[in-house]
């Protein structure tokens, strides 16, 4: 890799004026997993990298259950799904975040890390789609706080402003919410997803995030329209497997076809509804 | 620009100069010549370089040099003690659970991890630790029955 300067700030701010001093000469480094090999095979070759694994209080997991969670940006995949509050209110979250990669991947890589990446497989879009949940953003300004949706606009492409860090994933709290997490690739260990969902049924609403089908995760909204509110039967999630399909896009890549896509779109719809019948 | 890390490898500590654009894989091999760690795809697939920081299986090839600071690290050649093999050696030696050896090193270290971690870890449960490891050659049954073995004599609290 080519020769760059390391920064390490030590608090939010600094961080925050790193990046406006630096600008698109630079490239912020959370677990590294994604970073490194960019930088290894000269995918991006920045002047500056900036780890923000310094920042005090980056490494916090929070759980309140009228606040719900919060995920500090330095947190791992193995932080994350081996907490026991991520695991016994959002299990389906925790299985995304240990489906990610292998056990050391998994001791660096992050889950904030996997969000700005925006790459349309990540594991931890869906069920973070399906939460409802938002982004902790630092920047000159104070915070913001922003929708994931509105936050991942394309493959690789966000909305996080040139002087801004992420500093944290919100997730809101769900009362009786059951969830299904699934992950399809062509090995059971250490792959990308070749299709990565999360299906929630929160009371009486449905929710159903899917990843690799689009240029982002999306939620099928007219399929969730069809369901809320509806006593599930055969007939109603064998149709809901078939609009699910119309609101995806996939394409083909060295993992799937888009053919093959868009049929394991319906098995999971129909699978993980079919576990509520 | 250089950078000045303290850091423990293998419990003896190391202060060096390192440039930015270096890794921890490049840093145990061609700085303190300790070439146990190898490097198989420079990519977090293989599990060649694993070794622990801090307690916990990494990939020395993803963690840049200056990083290092005020880390823990333990290498292969840290496992032996007092020229006495681990017990988790002994059982790689004693079942074979090598051909060319080249993934080798990166087993034990996430064998060790997973036994210092979870003494008592069921077959899946080892399958799962090692699954970021790929080896060529043994089919890793060998490998998963000596990660058994010396979970079996750690049962009952003999560690």
């Amino acid at each position: 890799m080519k020769e760059f300067a390391y920064i390490r700030p030590k608090t939010m701010a600094e961080a925050v004026a790193a990046r406006r001093q630096h600008g698109s000469r630079a490239v912020v480094m959370n677990g590294g997993t994604d970073i490194v090999i960019q930088l290894r095979e000269r995918l991006i070759a920045p002047d500056y990298v900036i780890d923000i694994k310094g920042v005090p209080g980056l490494r916090e997991i929070a759980y309140d259950p009228k606040e719900g969670l919060i995920v500090g940006a330095c947190v791992t995949m193995n932080e994350l799904g081996e907490h026991p509050d991520v695991a016994a209110n959002y299990p389906w979250l925790a299985e995304a975040a240990l489906s990610v990669g292998s056990k050391q991947v998994r001791n660096r890589a992050t889950a904030v890390g996997n969000i700005v990446n925006a790459s349309p497989l990540c594991d931890v879009g869906t069920p973070l789609y399906a939460a409802n949940a938002t982004l902790i953003i630092a920047g000159l300004m104070g915070e913001r706080e922003v929708a994931i949706e509105d936050f991942i606009t394309f493959v690789r492409k966000t909305t996080l402003g040139p002087e801004e860090v992420v500093k944290a994933i919100k997730v809101p709290p769900l009362r009786d919410a059951r969830g299904i997490f699934s992950k399809v690739s062509r090995r059971s260990e250490v792959d990308l997803s070749s299709v990565c969902a999360t299906v929630l049924k929160v009371g009486r609403e449905f929710r159903l995030a899917f990843g690799a089908v689009a240029p982002t995760p999306v939620r099928l909204k007219a399929t969730e329209a069809l369901l809320n509110g509806q006593k599930l039967t055969e007939a109603l999630i064998a149709e809901a497997a078939i609009l699910a399909k119309t609101e995806v896009s996939p394409i083909d890549d060295i993992r799937a076809s888009r053919e093959y896509r868009l049929d394991v779109v319906g098995v999971i719809v129909k699978r993980s509804l079919s576990a509520w019948l | 620009m250089k950078y000045r890390v303290k850091f423990w490898v293998n419990e003896e500590p190391v202060e060096l100069e390192v440039s930015a654009n270096r890794t921890l894989l490049n840093v145990l091999r061609d700085e303190l010549y300790l070439t146990g760690t190898k490097e198989g795809c420079g990519a977090g697939e293989c599990g060649a370089c694993t070794v622990i920081v801090d307690g916990k299986p990494v990939n020395a090839c993803l963690v840049l040099a200056p990083e290092l600071d005020g880390k823990h690290i333990t290498t292969v050649e840290g496992l032996a003690k007092d020229g006495e093999l681990s017990p988790l050696q002994q059982a790689f030696v004693k079942n074979a659970a090598l051909q060319c050896g080249f993934c080798t090193p990166g087993f034990l270290m996430s064998g060790t991890a997973l036994l210092q971690e979870n003494p008592n870890p069921t077959r899946e449960e080892i399958v799962r630790a090692i699954s970021g490891n790929l080896c060529r050659c043994t089919g890793y049954v060998r490998i998963v029955e000596s990660i058994e073995e010396v979970a079996a004599q750690y049962k009952g609290g003999a560690r």
